[in-house]
């Protein structure tokens, strides 16, 4: 469903300063990878290029079996928007917005009709365990609590492949384990994830792990 | 669809109090100083628009030529219009109009008693029916050809009620002007609109006039006027090329055809300020530009603000731009959900602005004296022009903040490195921080420039005494005449009095009466003279300087002649004593004298103009005033006597005094409006920019919070932190300064030519206006980043 061919990315200076060097990469659907590496390995730049908020340099990448390398921002946002869903380590709710509001604001760029978003909304918050949060403001949750109404947020408008950016790291180890499980979960119920993390324990969970060292896959 | 861009702003706004106040505030100013010149504005264009015939009526215009001087007035010779009614049978209406001003009216009932007395400043109006078919003045009762009947008046509806006490008992009563001619109501027409020149009271019949069968082409008084309608198919420039030869017809030998007459729209007359008019106050084109100007500069400072503000707040808001673009949100749909909120913002602030346009419009009324509606909710128009102006205000401050909102990279919006490096917007906000300060010191520099006129105006010697001195009018009629000795003797015994003299006008003043002469049997000079006709008392009331001679002697008839250094420099005389024993001789020789003194010259009318050729001698049949020179402290308990006194002579006439320093201050009310108007639209616009540089230091704090703290734990103290804030900020006003130190410069000293005495345009003043703006800005500054640099730096550097 994914396929990366030679990505490069790097960042111009007085001299290259290259962040990933020919990754090549495929991702069948339903597919729980974690990336791991050292910091600056380039795992996030990875994980962004995958999720279409950055671009590679050079190189071919198959979203779908579609060529999205050169798209516009707009039909960029149109495959995100419907195929995508991210997950911050720094969780990255509205602040202004409430819990069920937060889960809400992806419906409304779909252009989702009220009755149909009210419906979703409860849902997901029944699912999630958060009904009696709906109405309250990110500052006034826990982490783990704000981590599940991201994670809900990014689940709301069913998107095939999730994308998390080490999800865990700002969380407790059980909070942590926690997650990792519904992640588990939500795999097993055929979603594709590919996380960012640094924990040997959270990578376990997935089904295919890749090291990345300087920029390349390490084998 | 939008609830959540709604909900989200709103949260924004009420959570960032004081941005969402300022930017309210600071918009609303803005949008309430244009509202208030809208309405002035608005007024003063719409002189004389609601006549059907606009477009085809004209002003006659006089084009004088005065010893090399050509100016425009708008009288003409009194037999004009008759003949030109004559020559140009083409031209169906011809309307002469005559208005001296002053008169005084007494109501009388069945048996020709006074019951009433009114004095009218604006005077009777005396002119043809012609006038009512060239203008739209409605008719309650009777119609334009009662005025061919020269006893008949016609009054407004105001003047009938105040005459009468109810307009409708007003018709078939009589009243008297000026104690001489009586006059029977005949019509009454509605009060005139406020927006015409022509503030009609009393209208009386032309032909009734004696002044009208004046036959001398010769002569021009600034009372006489004519006004026309053409027919559509007229061209006014083809009539003016046959005033030329109109001109050469009847004025031979007169002026020949050196002063011309041609027509004026009358789109134009109410903003000629040369030719003056009738309702005696215009606007000149400049000073609506001027006005207009300054209403879209403290509306762009307003929105320079606001871009400032937001686009500081940018920062706060790089997060939800990032989340909201990587949950699907579009550029589009990010920008409309910012300019929704500007535009909440800039509706807040125009309800905000009909609260101050409330306040402050009776303020603007009261400083312009003009008779606008001070309720704003009577005008629609009003509404029209906010809700025209909301979308431009919307687009002028949200536009720049919902693009640079709208572009922030998802990546770095969520690494928070939105505003890590300069990324070209900061140095936008520092060009508009210098516009709105190039503005705002314009302004300041303005004003002091105005300022310093005008008290130069006011202090600066005009080579007579002026002060504790009383001008009273007294009639001119012969009976009055004679009771000039019975006045003379009653103010000799009055107490508290220095010195009076009788005369035809002060050394300063409105009326002017110009003359050409004969000196020492040479031929009658190209330029007239001023006359001042005046007792012996004059030169010692007025503290006027004998430079050469003496004084005249009393007299009733013009024996003797002073004349003004002026006078003699102009017939090229240097040595004042030369002067002495020459003969003057006036109007072929029914007035002559010798010259017995030379005056020292000094100021016969405002700073604006050059000090005239001057003459003075004694007539007794002119003299229309008395000045007295007050000794007593008790200057009240004094004009109370000398009342007491006029009222005893002149039983049927009303007391009226002016003193004549306020007549004199009365010279420059343009001017002084102009200054008013200034001093608040400085306060407005600087106090507007600094709002503007709050927001742009405290931009700077948010911004620089990491280097703040790593300065501090490196050692940086409180006041260096401060010195690196206001760097920027002096450096930004020290362009702005530049700027607008040259703009004003050559704006100021071009306003300051129209005057022939004028102040120098000082370096003290601009350095002022420099420092001052310095100044307030960097309490501004300080202010903030006092803020930044008191917090504890752990507190910095641990939020990254």
């Amino acid at each position: 469903m994914i396929k990366l061919e030679h990505i490069f990315k790097w960042i111009e200076g007085k001299r290259r300063e290259f962040i990933l060097k020919d990754i090549n990469l495929d991702v069948a659907a339903g597919e729980f990878i974690s990336i791991m590496g050292p910091s600056g390995s380039g795992k996030s730049t990875l994980l962004h290029i995958l999720g279409l908020i950055d671009t590679p340099s050079e190189g071919a990448y198959y979203f779908m079996d579609e060529p999205v390398h050169g798209l516009k921002d707009k039909q960029k946002s149109n495959i995100y928007k419907n195929h995508i869903g991210f997950v911050f380590q720094a969780y990255h709710l509205i602040d202004e917005l409430t819990v069920y509001e937060n889960i809400e604001t992806p419906l409304h760029y779909q252009d989702v009709k009220s009755s149909e978003r009210k419906a979703m909304v409860a849902d997901m918050l029944d699912r999630f365990n958060i009904v009696g949060k709906k109405d309250l403001f990110p500052s006034q949750l826990s982490g783990g609590q704000q981590q599940l109404v991201g994670i809900a947020r990014a689940l709301i408008s069913k998107p095939k492949v999730l994308l998390a950016d080490e999800p865990t790291g700002n969380l407790s180890s059980k909070q942590g384990q926690e997650i990792m499980e519904l992640f588990k979960t939500l795999n097993n119920e055929g979603l594709t994830i590919i996380q960012v993390t640094h924990s040997e324990s959270n990578a376990k969970y997935g089904s295919r792990i890749i090291n990345l060292l300087d920029g390349r896959i390490s084998f | 669809m939008l609830t959540t861009f709604y909900k989200s702003s709103i949260r924004n706004l009420l959570k960032n109090k004081t941005f969402t106040g300022i930017n309210i505030f600071g918009l609303s100013i803005g949008i309430s100083v244009c509202m208030m010149i809208f309405v002035v504005v608005r007024f003063e264009t719409s002189f004389d628009n609601f006549h059907k015939n606009k477009a085809n009526i004209y002003r006659v215009i006089s084009q004088l030529h005065n010893a090399n001087i050509v100016s425009t007035n708008s009288s003409v010779p009194t037999p004009f219009p008759a003949a030109f009614k004559n020559d140009f049978p083409d031209v169906k209406k011809v309307a002469p109009i005559y208005s001296d001003g002053n008169d005084e009216i007494e109501v009388l009932d069945n048996s020709s008693h006074v019951t009433k007395k009114f004095k009218e400043a604006t005077g009777m109006f005396f002119t043809s029916p012609d006038f009512f078919d060239i203008f739209d003045f409605k008719w309650v009762v009777g119609n334009p050809s009662m005025l061919n009947e020269p006893d008949n008046i016609i009054l407004t509806a105001g003047t009938a009620d105040k005459y009468f006490g109810d307009w409708k008992n007003a018709v078939g009563k009589l009243i008297k002007r000026n104690n001489q001619q009586v006059y029977k109501v005949a019509g009454i027409i509605e009060n005139p609109p406020a927006n015409t020149d022509f503030q009609l009271k009393l209208v009386g019949s032309f032909n009734s006039l004696k002044a009208s069968k004046n036959p001398d082409w010769g002569s021009y008084n600034s009372a006489m006027g004519t006004y026309v309608m053409l027919p559509d198919h007229l061209n006014s420039h083809s009539v003016d090329q046959r005033l030329i030869e109109f001109g050469k017809k009847y004025k031979k030998g007169v002026d020949e055809v050196k002063n011309i007459q041609f027509l004026q729209p009358i789109a134009d007359v109410h903003f000629d300020e040369q030719s003056g008019n009738f309702l005696g106050r215009s606007i000149s084109h400049e000073l609506i530009y001027v006005l207009i100007f300054i209403g879209i500069f403290i509306l762009l400072i307003a929105c320079v603000n606001f871009i400032n503000l937001s686009t500081a707040q940018a920062v706060n808001r790089a997060k939800e731009v990032g989340v909201r673009k990587v949950l699907g949100s579009s550029l589009l749909q990010l920008r409309t959900q910012f300019l929704t909120e500007t535009s909440f913002i800039v509706i807040m602030a125009v309800i905000f602005s009909l609260i101050f346009g409330m306040i402050f419009l009776p303020i603007v009324k009261n400083i312009l004296d003009i008779p606008i509606s001070v309720n704003i909710f009577h005008d629609p128009l009003i509404f029209v022009f906010l809700i025209l102006l909301i979308p431009v205000i919307i687009f002028l401050s949200g536009f720049y903040p919902a693009v640079i909102l709208s572009k922030f990279q998802p990546i770095k919006a969520l690494k928070s490195k939105a505003y890590s490096k300069s990324n070209g917007n900061i140095s936008v906000r520092k060009g508009l921080v210098v516009l709105q300060f190039v503005i705002a010191q314009s302004l300041i520099i303005a004003t002091l420039v105005i300022v310093q006129q005008m008290d130069f105006f006011t202090n600066h010697s005009m080579g007579f005494d002026k002060t504790a001195i009383l001008n009273v009018p007294i009639p001119r009629d012969s009976v009055s005449q004679n009771k000039m000795q019975f006045l003379k003797d009653q103010l000799n015994q009055q107490g508290g009095i220095q010195k009076y003299t009788l005369s035809f006008a002060s050394p300063a003043d409105n009326g002017n009466w110009f003359s050409n002469f004969k000196f020492d049997s040479s031929k009658e000079t190209d330029f007239g003279a001023n006359i001042k006709w005046a007792d012996h008392n004059y030169v010692s009331t007025y503290g006027l300087k004998l430079v050469a001679g003496r004084n005249i002697v009393e007299s009733d008839t013009a024996s003797e002649f002073l004349v003004n250094e002026k006078l003699l420099s102009a017939i090229g005389i240097t040595d004042p004593a030369n002067a002495l024993n020459k003969i003057i001789n006036l109007w072929g020789g029914k007035i002559k004298g010798n010259v017995v003194g030379v005056l020292k010259n000094f100021h016969a009318s405002s700073f604006k103009d050059g000090i005239p050729p001057l003459l003075l001698a004694s007539n007794k049949k002119f003299y229309s005033m008395v000045g007295i020179k007050i000794a007593s402290k008790d200057l009240m308990k004094t004009v109370n006597d000398i009342n007491s006194i006029y009222s005893k002579t002149y039983p049927e006439s009303v007391f009226e005094y002016q003193f004549l320093d306020d007549k004199i201050a009365k010279f420059y009310s343009d001017e002084k409006k102009l200054s008013q108007l200034y001093k608040i639209f400085a306060v407005i616009a600087i106090l507007l920019s600094c709002l503007g540089l709050f927001g742009l230091a405290s931009f700077m704090a948010v911004q620089r919070i990491k280097e703040v703290g790593i300065r501090k734990v490196l050692g940086a103290s409180v006041n260096n932190i401060i010195i690196l804030f206001s760097k920027e900020f002096v450096l930004l006003i020290s362009v702005a300064f530049i700027i607008s130190a040259s703009l004003s410069y050559y704006f100021m000293s071009k306003w300051l030519s129209q005057y022939q005495f004028r102040i120098d345009l000082s370096w003290q003043i601009f350095l002022f206006s420099g420092l001052i703006s310095l100044v307030i800005a960097l309490i501004t500054v300080s202010s903030q980043a006092i803020k930044a640099a008191i917090v504890n730096p752990v507190k910095n550097l641990r939020s990254e």
